[in-house]
């Protein structure tokens, strides 16, 4: 199995913790509510909006997860989309960005 | 001033019943004195009446309350008595002017009257004729009905020689039922209702009355008895010694009063009174209160017919509090008319005592309204009538309330589980959910919602508590019931309020976040492993034999999430007898005839066809350990996948092999959340705990994220020792035995111990179908501390002999979790994230990036994820 590029880890992030990590690595699932030119704009899992530029267009109500470099206090910088498709459990993602930002964050950073 | 006559005799004649019909006797009034009755705001007044030679006490009717206030009516005044009627009350006689009309305000004394005497009463009676009159017709009653509101005769010698029992029933019933009587004294008697019980409702009655009801023990007395409480009722100022204040209102013109020509109703203005004010007896009342709860509108059938009912609860600015209940034709009168939070002025509906099963409200009266009932909403707020009233026991002492009591509790929700659909005895199915509820008494208590409790607040607690706030929770009306030490649940009229705008819920908001938070409560509902079958409990493998699990003498139902390891293939079935023994098929073992056929001992039946049930017996393991298990034919079909027959025509008949193993390897390595029922069964002397799978679910990721996450939190809110621990754990070591000395919650203890060393070295190599490796999150023991790694209880990891394994440390491990699933819900990524969470639960290792490798095979059905997690040491 090829070693991964751990270097620069990507925090687990919803809108409101996003503005803690600017200009980091970052990923957070959203869910999309509309594309425009390459951005894509859609709601974080604590039900603020997060923009993302430089990403293709995903349908309309998918959950995709973003993982990009965090260039404002609700944007992101595309890196990798994923498509999670339509059934996503936002809460638990949630409650996960907390734990991982929170008292366990040693474990993810 | 003119010469009014007073009617000669007047006095004499009322008293003894002598006044003809339509006769209107002039008298002048020597006295007018103002009485207040007891607890109540209503004045009466009494008057002295002479005629010139003799006086006798009288009551006026409060309708002509006003003549007196006017001064119209005064002492010396001469009065025509329009409608009267004499009675007696503890051998004395009252007359009860009912109307009159005063011919002169002002007027000089008259004559030298003398009191008009009850013996001379006797002795002026023109003795035998009168009697026999009164004694042998039955007809004195009839002719004179409305003289005589009850039995004059006060001396008991002539009280004897009446033979009133049965002559006078009859009469007097066909003359003035007793109904109108009541309805005539008003007391409280709202409706002809009643009247029978009038008796029965003064139990407080005074020696007076008690002395002639004894006197007449036979019911044919029964006139008498009703006037005489009714009198004295009414005419017993402030000595009465009813608990309730007795307001003699004239209300409902008896009809048989025709020869009084009709009766002015009072029309006085409303007088509120207080709710804690109300009883049968009152006369007019009115309340001023606010609807705190609103039934729905009911129908219903019983024999006598159907109908429909509706309810609701009022409370006024004195804190009294009653229910009110319509029904049919008046509960559509009124229905759309009541809000919740408003406040109305209610007049005219009839009290009857509360029915306790279903009221629970602290009065022990309810109010009934009918078609004359009045309800006025009060368009101005009235600040001083509160919205809802609570009476908040601490949690400590519910635990010494009795079982089915009400109680009012206040709490915050510290946990809560999810709602689970559970059948009723009947076969009903109602939702139930549990939480436990803390307050400052430092103790907790489990509530249980049911019904349509869990799908809205229930719900919104849950949320709330998911994401880690802990809400202020207020109970009103919740039963306490002795189930599992004591707890609360719902019923129909209890009403929940999460974070309400109270001061207690305030002040216990920042008590918990002062001190509260990690502060341990000890429950006063018993743990869990005496839960009910219908709760999730759940626990680990090793807790099945560290608690001695099934060894009482019902079997333990618990839920385990384990790992399907190992499958016995033979004797994967047997064959069973299909035949049906009442509504269930017989389903026992049955033998082989040799011939084709088969023959069940049991129906004593031999036929061509037998069934094929599971008899599957498989080995699980969790984090914590492993047991055997069996699962029957539901369960084995759940898991499998395929039916039992189908399972053994493939290996017996088609003999593919291949096929069948792949069935059978298929289900390896999956994760289950199985319903075990465990019980200790003795075979040949052996003691064996057995544990039967009763349902076998796949792990949904969704929700047992939740669970993860509540329970991560519980753990993270509850004991602050263990994050430290693990904290330690991370930086210091690299294989992750983690384990922590506990603190209980309600729900089950895990352990954590590790595996993962061993699996991992094989991981790396199995790349599919390992369905990942789940670690569980714990809670905790608020009891018992003990040393996960190896159960122990004499030590905490931290000195635990097994911790030298944690220095074999193979560096850069790898752990590989392949995340492989077929079917359509979705809720791939949900699986990683439930992964995500378990190791975040255990704290295992940092969990340094995430990453999808391999290929993502969209297509419509099937998509697949690989995940590989890579876990570096800290070091």
């Amino acid at each position: 199995m090829m070693r991964m590029d751990t270097s620069s880890p990507a925090v687990f992030v919803n809108a409101e913790i996003l503005k803690m990590y600017l200009g980091r690595r970052v990923r957070a699932v959203i869910q999309v509510m509309r594309n425009d030119a390459g951005v894509i704009v859609g709601q974080s899992t604590d039900g603020n909006q997060i923009t993302v530029k430089g990403a293709q267009a995903f349908p309309p109500a998918h959950f995709v997860e973003v993982i990009g470099i965090a260039d404002g206090s609700q944007s992101i910088r595309a890196e990798i989309c994923t498509d999670f498709g339509e059934s996503f459990d936002m809460t638990a993602y949630n409650g996960l960005c907390q734990l991982a930002n929170g008292k366990f964050k040693n474990l993810f950073l | 001033m003119a010469a009014v006559d007073l009617t000669r005799g007047a006095i004499a004649a009322i008293s003894e019943g002598r006044v003809k019909d339509g006769v209107k006797p002039v008298v002048q009034v020597w006295e007018v004195k103002l009485v207040n009755t007891q607890q109540s705001t209503t004045e009466r007044y009494r008057m002295l009446l002479s005629d010139g030679a003799h006086m006798q006490q009288a009551m006026l009717a409060t309708q002509m309350n006003g003549l007196v206030k006017l001064g119209t009516l005064q002492k010396h005044s001469i009065v025509r008595l329009d409608e009267f009627i004499c009675n007696v009350i503890q051998n004395r006689r009252i007359i009860i002017i009912i109307n009159l009309e005063v011919l002169v305000s002002n007027s000089n004394a008259i004559g030298e009257p003398k009191l008009y005497d009850n013996g001379s009463a006797s002795q002026n009676r023109v003795p035998s004729p009168a009697q026999s009159t009164s004694a042998d017709q039955p007809v004195i009653a009839a002719e004179n009905p409305q003289n005589y509101g009850g039995i004059h005769s006060s001396t008991p010698n002539i009280v004897q020689n009446v033979t009133r029992g049965p002559s006078l029933s009859p009469a007097t019933e066909a003359v003035t039922t007793n109904s109108s009587f009541a309805g005539y004294y008003g007391n409280g008697v709202m409706s002809s209702r009643n009247t029978n019980s009038v008796p029965s409702e003064h139990p407080k009655s005074e020696q007076g009355v008690g002395r002639i009801s004894e006197s007449h023990p036979n019911s044919g007395y029964q006139n008498q008895r009703l006037s005489s409480p009714a009198s004295v009722g009414a005419f017993r100022p402030p000595a009465s010694s009813y608990g309730h204040p007795v307001q003699p209102a004239y209300q409902q013109p008896p009809p048989m009063y025709t020869n009084r020509g009709p009766i002015a109703k009072n029309e006085a203005p409303a007088r509120i009174i207080p709710i804690a004010a109300l009883n049968p007896y009152q006369g007019r009342w009115t309340i001023k209160a606010r609807v705190t709860t609103k039934g729905e509108l009911r129908r219903y059938s019983n024999p006598r017919g159907e109908g429909k009912v509706f309810s609701f609860d009022l409370l006024d600015s004195d804190g009294g509090e009653i229910r009110v209940t319509c029904f049919n034709m008046v509960a559509d009168q009124f229905y759309d008319q009541i809000e919740v939070g408003k406040v109305y002025l209610i007049s005219k509906g009839s009290l009857k005592p509360a029915r306790k099963s279903f009221n629970h409200l602290n009065n022990e009266y309810e109010i009934f309204l009918e078609s004359q009932s009045v309800i006025q909403p009060c368009s101005e707020e009235d600040n001083t009538i509160p919205r809802q009233q609570f009476n908040f026991r601490p949690v400590n002492e519910v635990e010494g309330l009795e079982n089915n009591s009400m109680v009012d509790v206040i709490g915050i929700v510290v946990s809560i589980n999810p709602s689970a659909s559970i059948t009723r005895k009947n076969g009903t199915e109602t939702n139930k959910q549990t939480l436990q509820l803390k307050d400052m008494s430092g103790r907790s208590v489990e509530v249980t919602f049911w019904g349509n409790f869990c799908s809205t607040e229930g719900q919104q607690l849950q949320r709330m508590c998911d994401s880690g706030v802990y809400p202020v929770l207020a109970i009103k009306a919740g039963r306490v019931s002795d189930f599992s030490g004591k707890s609360i649940g719902t019923i129909g009229s209890s009403q929940l309020f999460i974070n309400p705008d109270f001061p207690e819920a305030h002040r216990l908001k920042d008590w918990y976040n002062r001190e509260g938070k990690n502060m341990s409560a000890l429950s006063i509902s018993r743990d869990t492993t005496t839960m009910s079958r219908n709760d999730v409990v759940r626990k680990t493998l090793s807790q099945i034999k560290d608690e001695g699990l099934g060894r009482s003498e019902k079997p333990d139902w618990i839920t385990v999430k384990a790992t399907i390891t190992f499958v016995k293939v033979d004797n994967f079935c047997y064959t069973a007898c299909p035949l049906m023994v009442g509504d269930r098929p017989c389903n026992k073992k049955v033998n082989n005839n040799g011939d084709g056929t088969w023959h069940c001992d049991r129906c004593d039946q031999s036929f061509p066809e037998c069934d094929y049930r599971y008899l599957l017996q498989f080995q699980i393991q969790d984090h914590t350990g492993m047991t055997w298990v069996t699962a029957f034919q539901e369960g084995g079909e759940e898991i499998l996948g395929v039916t039992a027959k189908e399972l053994y025509l493939l290996k017996y008949q088609e003999q593919d092999d291949l096929k069948f193993a792949e069935i059978i390897r298929r289900v390896l390595f999956h994760q289950h959340l199985f319903k075990l029922k465990v019980k200790e069964e003795t075979f040949s002397d052996e003691q064996r705990v057995k544990s039967t799978i009763v349902k076998a679910e796949k792990v949904n990721p969704s929700s047992e994220s939740r669970y993860l996450l509540g329970l991560i939190e519980k753990l993270l809110t509850e004991d602050p020792i263990v994050v430290s621990g693990m904290q330690t754990f991370a930086s210091t070591s690299g294989m992750s035995t983690v384990a922590y000395g506990m603190v209980e919650s309600n729900n089950s203890v895990h352990s954590v111990t590790n595996n993962f060393g061993i699996n991992n070295s094989q991981l790396g190599k199995h790349e599919n179908e390992y369905g990942g490796n789940s670690r569980h999150v714990f809670s905790r023991n608020e009891v018992q501390a003990f040393c996960s790694s190896c159960g122990s209880t004499s030590h905490t990891f931290h000195n635990c002999p097994r911790v030298n394994v944690r220095d074999k440390v193979l560096p850069h491990q790898h752990m590989e979790v392949v995340v492989h699933q077929e079917d359509t819900t979705g809720n791939m990524s949900s699986l990683l994230l439930y992964q995500l969470l378990c190791l975040v639960a255990h704290q295992c290792r940092p969990i340094r990036n995430v990453g999808y490798s391999g290929l993502m095979m969209l297509s419509a059905h099937m998509t697949v994820y690989k995940a590989h997690l890579d876990i570096h040491s800290t070091s």
